[in-house]
This record gives C-alpha cells, structure tokens and sequence, in this order.
C-alpha cells in the first residue's frame, strides 16, 4: 500500500489547456472553412485550392520549426508538440493573410510567428507579443505588395477600409454612404462577410458566433472582446456625432478589417494580455482607442494587428499599476479605467475634429486588373436555353438586338438570392456584317469577378468583328470566364437571330 | 462589483450522491483509541484521569486549558493507558492519550443536561464550554468563544453549505436530527442574543430544504437562505457577502454576524438535552480510492486504517489519503492517525500523474479567488522572492481554498505557491 504525498488541492477540474486550445483551433478552422468554401464558390476553384494550400503551408511550417527546435534541444518532440500548439499560431497568422500572398511568403511568415514570435522568448507561455500578429506585421512588411502572378489579384488594395482611407474616414453626405456602401452590398454583406479580405476575417457574423460559443465553453473570457467591441463602437460613435454622421459608422467599423477577428482570436490571448480583470479591461479599451486613431489619422487603413501587438508591449506595465487586493480596491481600479476611458474620449474628440472627406480624385473603385485569357470561338459557344431575344430594332442599316443571357449568376452561383441573366444590347451592321457597338444593359453576374468583361478592352474585340467569320474568336477574361462566355453567347444568338 | 473581480467561486462536481443515500455504517475500534490531547497549537493539557484508572463513555479525560478551555470525554469504556506522541491530521507530532476499549460502550452521564428556554444567556456560554463543544466545520475552534462578547451580533448563521466535494456527514447528520437542530438554532439565537438565524444550505438540496423549512415555520426569525452550488460558498466570508453583501477584515462579528457549523449545531442542542459531550462522530469516507464510500458513526480517536479495513478497503494500491475534504485537506503519507472529535471526512483518492504546462497567464485563479487576490501574480512573486510586492498583493489573505490550484488548466500547483508566499511573510512578521 503506497499513501503518496501530493500538496493540496488534490481535485483539479476537468478543463485543461489541451482542451481549451482543441477547441480554439476548431472555432478557427470553422472560420477558415467559411472562407475557403466562399473562394472556391464565389470567386474561382484555383482561388480556393490556393486558400487551402496558404492554410496548409502555414500549419506545415509551424509544427515543423518547432520539432527542429525540439530536437536542436533534444526535447521530446511529442510533448513539445502538445505542450506548444504551434498550429494555433499557424491557423491565426493564416487567417490574416490575403488570398494572393504566394506560399513561400506564407511559408517565411508562419517560421518566424513561430521562431522569433514565440520559441525565442521561451516558448508557449513566455512570448511577449502575439505570435501570429508577429508573423502577419513581418509579412506585411517584407511581402506587402507581393501577389501570386498566376492569378490577377482580386483583393489588393480595394477592401472597405483601404478605399475608406482614401476617403479620409469621414463620409457625411448620405448618398455618398449609400454609393460607398453598396459597392460591398451593404452593411449586412460586410456583416455577413460577402466580400473579399484576409482569409479568416471577413465573415463578422460567424465570427461573432463562434466567440460566443468558445465563451460559453470557458475557452475564452468574454468581457476582453465585449470591453474591446463596445469601446470601438463608442469611440467610432463619438467620430460620427462630431462629424454628423449616422449610426453606420460604428457599425461599420465593427464589421470591417479584422475588428471581430481580432477581438475573439487575438485580442484573448492570454499569454499577451493582462491577467487581472481590470488590467484585461485597461488592456481592451487601450487596444480600441489605438485601432480608431491608427486607422483614421495614420497612413495605413488597418490597425488592428499593430494596436494589439502595441499593447502586448504595455502588458507587464498594467500587470504592475493593477497588482493589489481586488477587494480593496475595487474603486481605485474603477478610477485607473475611468482614467483610461477618459484620456481615450478625449484623444477621439480631438482626432475627431482633425479628420474630413476627402473628394475621391476620379475612381472610388480601383480600377480592376483585367488581363485577356483563353480565345473562345464564337460558333462553339451553346444558345439554346441559355439565350433569349428580347427585342430587335431597325434602324437604316443598324440592328440593334436586346438579348438576354444566362451567365454565372444563374447557371452557377447555387446561393445567389434571385439570379437574373445578363441584358446585352447588340448592334450589327446589316450592309457590312459586322459588329458596331455592345455593351451591358444590367450586369447580374459576381460583382468585382464578373463585371471585369463589363470593359473596353474586352468589348473592344466586338467592334467591327465580321459576323460571317465561322472561326471569328473572342478572348475571354481571365478570371471571369462565366460573364465573358455569356457575353458572347449573346452575340452568337444575335447572329443567329440575323441569319433567320 | 463583481464584475471586476471575477465571480470568486466556482461550481465543482461535488460527487455527494456516492454518500448520500447509502446507509450509515457504524465503526468501532478494534482494540484502542487515541485521543488528541492537542491539535497542533500547543496548549496545555491537564488530565484528570491517569494511566490504569477505568472509565465510562463521558467520563471527563482531562481539560485543554489556556485561552481556551476545552474539555474532553472519553469516547468508549475501558481502562486508561499511556500517552503516546503519534502523528495527527494537521500533520505535526502530537501527544495522544490511549484507551483500551473493553467494548462495553457503558456510559455515564458528563454533566447536568439544560432547559436552554430558563437558562441565562451566561449559563448557555459556561455549559457550552464545559460540554468540550468545538467548531465541527473542520477548524476545531472552541465554539463558546464565539458567545463571550455578543455585543453588536445580529444574524445568527448556521451553515449547512458543506462546500467540499465528496462531504456529506453534515448532510446526512442535519436530516436525521432535524428536531435537535431545531433546539440548537433557537439556543445559540438566545446566546447571541441577535434578532435573528440563518441557515445557510445549497439550493440543490430540495428535499432537505423542504424539511428545514416545515420544521422552522413556527419562527419567524429563522430564514433559510438558498446559496448557489458553489465552491467556497461555507467558507465564512464568501457566506457572509453571500447574504448581507458585506465583507470584513478578520472577524464575522465585525459585520455583526456570529456563524456556526450546522453538526456544532446539532451537538450542541444533544449536549443540553442528554448532558453528554461530543464522543461520537459522523465521518465520510468517499472517493474513488475506496471500495465502498460510506458515512461512518465512529468514536473519535478511532484510526483510519481500522475504519477503512472495516468498511471495505483501498481500491487501488497508490492513493492520496486525505483528512477532510480533497480540496483543503491534506495528503497523509499512513493511515495510522485518529479521527479528531471535529472531523468530518476523509477522501482517498486514486493517485494519478498530472502534468503541468508552462503558465499560460489567463487568469482563471485571479478571477475565483474567493479572498479576491491575485494567485498567479502572488507566485511569480514568491518564484522571484520579491517581498515588497507579496505584500502588496497581500499573500497573507490567502485561506488555501485550493480554487485557484483547481481551475488552473495548466495544472499548476497554483496553491502551493501562494502558500509559500503567505509562509515567507509570517516568518517576516514574527
């Protein structure tokens, strides 16, 4: 009989570490595949296989930096493993990136979230700044710029925030809101994540209900995210009463550039983040007042990453101003918040008066990046079914045909609401045979892919085109092949409707 | 504002159905009992019997004396031994003395029973310190300490919370002595002259708590107070906040209540009515490292490894043995010592391995401390051997509830590190 000594308590509760981090890395990869799924039906298969493989190579490179620490150390590899979650970081840091970054910047950035963000400081545990926001700043500041060239870049430089700092952050005449917001489908597409941005941060919504899940099961604490989320929509607030804007604008703020997603996955981090309640509530508010002053006065539209990796740093120094007995100090904590909220409302005010609209120079969408792809033969293409003739006009030797066309929106896109075919007007020489104007009547097909073809230099190739020529091609659009098959298909049945 | 400082509590699986049904198994020693002659704090005990002198159940053995007397009755009949030093359940040497039970169980009355209702509130305190009576929640404190000065007392409370898993003798000894709980709360109401009692159960005993209820509702001036199933909803200050949203310094009566143990309670109420001190105890024995969890009605001073031999057995062959409930209690390296006369349980675990994690700083234990400090900074405090700032976070409020051990899911011994701080600043005061 052995009777072993152990100090007390002897009874611990169920939930470990490994659980809680099993269960982040699941209310990750929900997130993650929200996003793949969304490439791979909305934009294009190689967008998401490319998405797969960025989440895939990132993962990879984690587990194996820190097994080649392990056995540099000669540490068990296995405990390691378990003990360190390098997938955690991975997942997180993956989750910031665009769809275009190529997979050895995603590889480089995962190696040093992993290397420099956390084993060189100790290991899990011991990391001053969050891993992942290290990975994803160094990415940004080493491969900003660079996309995969396989495929033309479908995201950079044109997410709400960066044409919103164009904008200056201020938007006061209402149908300038409207414009603005109906470019992404609303508030609700961007609540809803209905557009592109980083892999894991666009859908708010989903996001939102994950963080509530995980903080039902304990693995999060819910009042950092809701300290940090009504201090954004505060702090936006009082920009949009001082520059006599509406409620969007907080709003708009919470739905947008990773706000949510830092709020439940990176703002809760808690090697990073204070440990006592008030200093976790300082530490939030902190994070907010930071998010709004780098986005709306700094050169960069985004500032979530910067502003939590900045308070990282302040961490030991508010562990330090909130060391004490909680019960006793009850109302010294509640001063050194109200301290904090205080300097925060007062740098808003200020900041608030210092911004103004700024009048787009000529584009507020950027313009896209629209490259000529594969030729495809006009007589291939298939009418029946897919083609009406709405109208035929003559006038002298014009025809003018309006046709409508099934295009993406209908044929593929299984979740569009209501999928109309495309409109075309097509005006054809009936004396010389060709082609002498077309263009859209009502483009129906993905906004920002398929309004690509919705361009000069794709209909340019319609212009005096010989309507006799069998093997007469047209050049599709890379990346919205859908639109531009329906375009042409709209010709041939107006070709076709000219012969009869 | 419990906002900022976290719930400090949390819900524990309480694992009280293992004993709660099941009958009460009756105990007696083998052939000897040891009686305590000391718990650990080093007074004076004066004998009243010696060495091969015959006693009865209830004869008195000797008194404690000092601040505090304490007198103590003999547990069975039989002859009186030597005295022995042998190693007791706070885990310090202590001189035991030994009675050869001759298994007769004969008994003699200790002293002149008493109708509290014609007492004076200054018998009550003198008969309940001649009755040996000490706190049964798991301290051992003297109770009539508590009666000497009633001034500003003004909420009776008894608590009947039993927070610990796998305790339930105050469980199972209140719905079998309903009548002299009754008699107990109305006694001590009178003692502590305040205007009215309290007794404290968790809300999810229904059954009890209808029973309680029935038996008080001819008082008006008895409240039962639901408390939520929370760990350490008995501790005195979680209690005490509990009910009158108040919190103190050192002492209940600081905030005007004087608070007892609902077994204290019970015992006291029996003492009046048979003239008989505490000599038997109502013991749980549970958890998974026992064949058979019971509760056991033992003589105090019986040991555990009888008890255990009696009821069953070990489980298994590595197990944490452990005097009082598992989150308080200490691990005992022999099941050699004696149940103490305010002992309620002893829990024996399977032993197995827990491995620690790095800390990863969430602050689970800042947010449960119930006393509202800040564990995990108190032990980088204490591993960096900073003082100034273990006083600063006041280390030395820590009562080693054990919670913050508990919800750390790194499985730090978050407890022991607190303890070693609160160590470090008594060596400094003394």
């Amino acid at each position: 009989m052995k009777y072993t000594f152990k100090v007390s308590p002897n009874y611990r509760t169920p939930l470990s570490t490994q659980q809680i981090m099993l269960e982040l890395t699941l209310g990750i990869l929900v997130v993650l595949s929200y996003n793949v799924y969304f490439y791979f039906t909305k934009v294009g298969t190689n967008y998401g296989f490319h998405a797969a493989y960025m989440i895939l190579t990132s993962v990879a490179v984690a587990v194996l930096t820190e097994v080649v620490w392990a056995l540099a150390f000669k540490k068990d590899v296995v405990k390691q493993l378990t003990s360190s979650f390098p997938w955690v970081t991975a997942l997180l840091f993956v989750s910031m990136l665009t769809v275009s970054k190529p997979l050895y910047a995603v590889a480089i950035g995962s190696f040093v979230a992993i290397f420099i963000g956390k084993l060189i400081f100790g290991g899990f545990g011991h990391n001053i700044f969050n891993p992942a926001g290290v990975g994803r700043i160094f990415t940004e500041l080493s491969f900003g710029g660079l996309v995969v060239t396989a495929f033309p870049d479908v995201v950079t430089g044109a997410t709400p925030n960066t044409i919103m700092e164009r904008l200056g952050w201020v938007i006061q005449d209402p149908t300038k809101v409207t414009a603005y917001l109906d470019q992404f489908g609303g508030l609700w597409h961007l609540f809803t994540g209905n557009y592109l941005g980083a892999l894991g941060e666009t859908n708010t919504l989903l996001i939102l209900l994950v963080g509530i899940y995980l903080a039902i099961r304990g693995v999060l604490d819910w009042k950092v995210p809701a300290v940090f989320l009504s201090s954004i929509f505060v702090f936006a607030g009082i920009i949009a009463l001082v520059q006599g804007m509406g409620w969007w604008y907080p709003v708009f703020h919470l739905f947008t550039g990773g706000v949510m997603f830092g709020a439940i996955f990176m703002l809760t981090d808690p090697v990073t983040s204070p440990t006592s309640i008030t200093g976790r509530v300082i530490f939030a508010i902190g994070t907010a007042l930071l998010v709004i002053v780098l986005r709306v006065k700094s050169n960069l539209p985004e500032g979530v990453i910067r502003s939590i990796l900045f308070m990282n740093m302040m961490t030991p120094l508010i562990d330090q101003v909130t060391d004490g007995w909680q019960f006793k100090d009850v109302k010294k904590n509640l001063m050194k918040i109200g301290g904090v909220v205080l300097t925060s409302v007062a740098t808003i005010v200020l900041i608030a008066n210092l911004i103004h609209y700024i009048e787009p120079a000529k584009v507020v969408i950027p313009e896209m990046v629209i490259v000529l792809g594969d030729p495809l033969k006009i007589m291939d293409t298939v009418t029946e079914d897919m083609t009406e003739i709405v109208s035929r006009t003559d006038e002298g030797d014009i025809a003018t045909f309006v046709i409508s066309s099934k295009g993406y929106a209908v044929l593929y896109d299984e979740y569009a609401e209501d999928p109309k075919p495309n409109i075309f007007e097509i005006k054809i020489n009936t004396v010389t045979k060709t082609v002498v104007n077309a263009t859209y009547l009502t483009f129906s097909d993905t906004f920002k892919i398929g309004d690509k073809t919705n361009s000069e230099i794709f209909f340019n190739q319609f212009l005096n085109l010989d309507i006799t020529n069998p093997d007469a091609t047209i050049d599709t659009v890379t990346g919205s092949t859908y639109s531009s098959e329906s375009s042409i298909r709209a010709l041939k049945a107006a070709i076709l409707a000219l012969g009869q | 504002m419990s906002f900022l400082t976290g719930p400090n509590r949390a819900h524990l699986n309480g694992h009280k159905e293992e004993t709660s049904y099941n009958d009460i198994v009756r105990v007696k020693p083998q052939k000897e009992v040891y009686i305590p002659l000391d718990n650990g704090t080093n007074y004076v005990f004066e004998a009243v019997v010696k060495e091969g002198d015959l006693v009865k159940v209830g004869t008195l053995l000797g008194r404690r004396t000092g601040n505090m007397i304490v007198p103590y009755y003999s547990p069975v009949a039989g002859k009186v031994g030597s005295t022995k030093t042998m190693m007791h359940a706070v885990l310090k040497p202590v001189p035991h003395m030994v009675i050869e039970d001759d298994g007769t169980y004969e008994k003699v009355q200790s002293f002149k029973p008493l109708d509290y209702t014609l007492a004076s509130r200054e018998e009550l305190v003198e008969f309940m310190m001649n009755s040996g009576l000490v706190g049964c929640g798991g301290a051992g404190f003297p109770s009539y300490m508590k009666y000497r000065n009633p001034q500003g007392l003004e909420t009776l409370m008894i608590n009947a919370v039993e927070c610990e898993p796998y305790i339930t003798s105050d469980y199972r000894f209140t719905e079998t002595h309903l009548d002299d709980l009754k008699v107990g709360v109305l006694a001590l109401l009178k003692m502590s002259t305040a205007k009215k009692a309290v007794v404290a159960i968790k809300k999810t005993k229904k059954t009890l708590i209808a029973q309680l209820k029935e038996s008080f509702s001819d008082h008006p001036e008895v409240e039962i107070f639901l408390t939520p199933d929370a760990y350490p909803m008995g501790w005195e200050r979680t209690l005490v906040y509990q009910h009158g949203k108040k919190r103190y310094n050192r002492l209940p009566s600081e905030v005007g209540y004087v608070i007892n143990n609902v077994t204290t309670t019970i015992s006291f109420a029996q003492a009046l009515k048979n003239g008989e001190g505490l000599t038997e105890k109502l013991v749980t024995f549970s958890g998974d490292g026992l064949i058979s969890p019971c509760n056991v009605l033992v003589p105090y001073g019986t040991k555990i490894g009888e008890i255990v031999q009696q009821i069953g057995g070990y489980a298994c062959d590595d197990v944490l043995l452990i005097a009082g409930g598992p989150m308080m209690g200490k691990t005992i390296t022999n099941d050699d010592f004696v149940i103490t006369n305010y002992a309620n349980a002893i829990t024996v675990l399977k032993n197995e391995v827990i491995d620690a994690l790095p800390c990863m700083r969430c602050g689970r234990c800042n947010d449960t401390c119930p006393a509202g400090l800040l564990p995990v900074r108190i032990n980088n405090a204490e591993k960096m051997k900073d003082l100034d700032l273990m006083v600063k976070l006041n280390a030395d409020q820590c009562i080693e509830c054990g919670l913050c051990s508990y919800v750390c899911p790194s499985k730090i011994d978050v407890t022991e590190g607190v303890r070693k701080a609160k160590r470090v600043l008594a060596l400094r005061k003394k």
